[in-house]
């Protein structure tokens, strides 16, 4: 350890010179608004990278296909391994960026990416005018820009229910509000039916019933007040959510393997019938149409939005939901990039949705035949739904690992509002959020 | 007794290196001729090269980016004083990483050691079998720590091999989950590191057993020591310096652990294996690039600040031979 005076003057040097060094993800390319090419144009030569996450490297395989085949481009899918989010913000802060990217839309995401050091705007978009008015602008926005094309329909968190344990057991309608949901969940519970089903395992579904008890709230301005530090997860209104999730944990309406269950093993349940209800988003329904075909789906599994008052959804659109371009410097492959997206969302748009069965998110563009019941309905709850923490929060705190770590037994719901607002406040200084 | 016999031989332990140091100014002088001819000192070079580059230079910037906002969110890395230093030990997170790294690595030590320790005395004995079952138990020191975590994961889920094992011995149905108690899943992994680590540990105890001259044991028979006597008060404290060498790479290395713990329980169940690294790999991740640097200094100058006590004290024990 004994240093000799002549290398600790070099490490000051050193240390002088790295405090001059710059964030390596920022070079930036700047120029006017972008343009695009008409959708089938030429593209012989261009190789554009896509990267993907494990759940949603599939998802562009058709599109791709017949992109390569209209323009001569060359297009790699490279999975990123999980978690994706994370290893993407660590690829990109060091300056490793794909030509496009799977990403979840929201504000607080496009923060994470630096949105607007990374990525291209997608303003003026060919495909704009063809979505849905309800859709075209629910997300992908930050500070007025466009960063991100939304191309399925956005996850809704809300109830997944078995409708055969509902008719077995006298239930008829589905629940109108929180209160007659948890009347019906007592109702099977005393018929030997476990009500709920939670993956306190795998934990990220944990935040979903903290975040539908918020729906009203949410409706009513309450993200914008804590973004303003006018509300915290301290407030009444969060803690009393978390508090009644683990008061009805500890009534025993849920699973008995609340700690160790897994997302694999809530749908085995849901669609086995061991459960009656699982609070959940899209995603969960794409493990059940991978456990059983269409068909079965519709017979057996139901959804109803649900929050405090009434059927209010609570909208997340997630990482498989939508694309973000990236500034790589490369003007060639900016451009068609862009036209990737063209073509998808234009005349790629039919064959896609056909392909994955899903709804479509254009006016003119009918749904395909095959699209599951349940899935239908999701669609139509978005319309009235209100945005979630992630859509609306301007930082996306770990709520998710605290209400785990709740149902866990090593932390109180208190605990878990203060933990989740400090780490939202670190993060909200960190994106130079006024006020934090 | 051993004093009397340390006296007679003259202190005849220890690694090499002390033995050089002990070595008469003129054989010191001659060596240092001989490598000035024929190693100059530019051979150095590259090996320093890497190190500035891999090591030194990061160290560096660890100390410098642990004063600034450097984030994912914004372009610009200004400086912020000990905001960053402020802010984290106002949060009990931290506390909590650091209670379970210490923990993790004082239990790693002690498995590590008693392992290795159990192993060297197990397989002194130059015997063909003994050379082969070295190498076998040196085979996971070699393999990567994320293939071992892995494997372990496996072995030990609830539908895992060990209890399907268990299930056909004992004629029950086992369904225990080896990683999901609050309390006991650091000794699990803690284990596991030590599993993988223990052939390097055995490795060292052997050396150290090879170092002990023969005579000194056959003087202690022939004082009618037992056997047991003559290994516990000859033969182990003359592995001291064995010892300092393992358990100080042992608890400091644990400290640095992170790819078995990643790979068996990622920080789970509840984050009672959420150790310091596990923490810092969650805050990069999500962008706060400036705090991660700031937990990664102090751990940097935790495992120095622990060090030198650690190894001061083990050198102390070796003083007494």
């Amino acid at each position: 350890m004994r240093m000799p005076r002549r290398a600790l003057a070099a490490l000051a040097l050193v240390a002088l010179v790295a405090t001059g060094c710059s964030d390596p993800a920022s070079e930036t390319t700047t120029g006017g608004p972008a343009t695009w090419a008409e959708p089938t144009a030429k593209l012989d030569g261009v190789t554009l990278t896509i990267w993907a996450a494990q759940n949603s490297n599939t998802v562009p395989k058709q599109v791709i296909e017949a992109f390569q085949a209209a323009t001569g481009a060359k297009v790699d899918v490279v999975t990123i391994p999980d978690p994706y989010e994370q290893s993407v913000q660590t690829k990109v802060a060091t300056g490793d960026k794909p030509d496009l990217a799977f990403w979840q839309p929201t504000a607080s995401m496009l923060t994470a990416l630096n949105a607007k050091a990374n990525l291209q705007t997608l303003d003026g978009a060919p495909w704009l005018d063809k979505l849905t008015p309800a859709l075209r602008d629910i997300t992908g926005l930050l500070d007025g820009a466009r960063y991100a094309a939304l191309v399925t329909s956005p996850a809704v968190e809300g109830v997944y229910y078995n409708k055969e344990v509902f008719a077995a057991n006298g239930i008829t309608a589905t629940p109108k509000n929180f209160g007659e949901m948890l009347t019906a969940a007592r109702q099977l519970k005393a018929k030997g039916v476990t009500p709920f089903f939670e993956m306190g395992k795998d934990r990220w579904a944990t935040q979903w019933w903290v975040q539908v008890q918020l729906a009203d709230a949410a409706k009513a301005g309450l993200w914008d007040k804590i973004n303003k530090k006018q509300e915290t997860f301290s407030s009444p209104v969060v803690l009393d959510a978390i508090k009644q999730y683990q008061a009805l944990i500890n009534e025993g309406l849920f699973n008995a393997d609340i700690k160790t269950a897994t997302f694999d093993d809530q749908g085995a349940a849901l669609l086995s019938g061991k459960a009656a209800m699982a609070v959940q988003v899209n995603s969960f329904f794409g493990q059940l149409q991978a456990k059983a075909d269409t068909a079965t789906l519709d017979a057996k599994i139901g959804f109803f939005p649900i929050s405090p008052t009434g059927n209010v959804g609570t909208f997340i659109p997630d990482q498989s939901n939508a694309l973000v371009a990236f500034k790589t410097g490369d003007a060639k492959r900016e451009a068609a990039a862009r036209q990737l997206l063209a073509y998808w969302m234009g005349p790629g748009y039919a064959g896609f949705i056909a392909d994955r069965k899903t709804v479509s998110l254009q006016t003119a563009v009918q749904s395909p035949a095959g699209v599951p019941k349940a899935l239908l309905d999701v669609h139509s709850s978005l319309s009235s739904s209100v945005g979630s923490m992630q859509a609306l929060a301007v930082a996306n705190p770990d709520l998710y690992i605290n209400l785990a770590d709740m149902i866990a037994g090593t932390m109180t719901p208190e605990q878990v509002a203060t933990t989740t607002q400090e780490q939202f406040a670190q993060l909200a200084k960190a994106a130079g959020v006024p006020g934090f | 007794m051993s004093t009397v016999l340390d006296h007679a031989t003259g202190v005849p332990t220890g690694t090499p290196p002390q033995d050089s140091a002990r070595a008469t100014p003129a054989r010191a002088r001659r060596s240092s001729a001989i490598s000035r001819h024929t190693h100059p000192m530019w051979f150095l070079v590259p090996a320093f090269a890497i190190l500035f580059v891999f090591f030194f230079l990061p160290t560096v910037f660890n100390f410098v980016y642990a004063f600034t906002d450097w984030s994912g969110f914004k372009s610009q890395i200004n400086p912020v004083g000990w905001d960053n230093f402020t802010d984290l030990a106002g949060s009990g997170t931290l506390y909590a990483s650091l209670r379970i790294t210490i923990g993790y690595a004082v239990l790693v030590a002690v498995f590590q050691n008693l392992f290795g320790f159990a192993l060297a005395v197990l397989l002194e004995r130059d015997t063909r079998l003994n050379h082969l079952v070295r190498v076998l138990f040196l085979i996971p020191v070699l393999m990567s720590a994320l293939a071992v975590g892995y494997i372990f994961q496996a072995l030990l889920k609830p539908e895992g091999a060990l209890n399907g094992l268990l299930s056909a011995l004992t004629g029950a149905d086992v369904h225990t989950a080896w990683l999901g108690s609050t309390s006991w899943t650091i000794v699990v992994v803690a284990a596991i590191h030590a599993w993988k680590w223990m052939g390097l540990s055995m490795l060292i105890y052997l050396a150290g057993f090879k170092t002990i001259p023969v005579d000194l044991v056959e003087a202690a028979h022939i004082d009618g020591a037992s056997p047991w006597r003559a290994f516990w008060c000859i033969r182990f404290p003359l592995l001291a310096p064995a010892v300092t060498f393992n358990v100080a790479t042992a608890l400091l290395g644990s400290m640095n652990g992170f790819d078995i713990v990643q790979a068996t329980t990622a920080g789970g169940p509840a984050r009672t294996t959420e150790i310091l690294n596990i923490f810092i790999y969650r805050t990069f991740g999500q962008g706060l690039f400036a705090q991660a640097t700031t937990m990664s200094l102090m751990l940097f100058l935790l495992v120095a600040l622990l060090a030198f006590p650690v190894i001061r004290f083990l050198r102390k024990r070796e003083e007494i031979l």
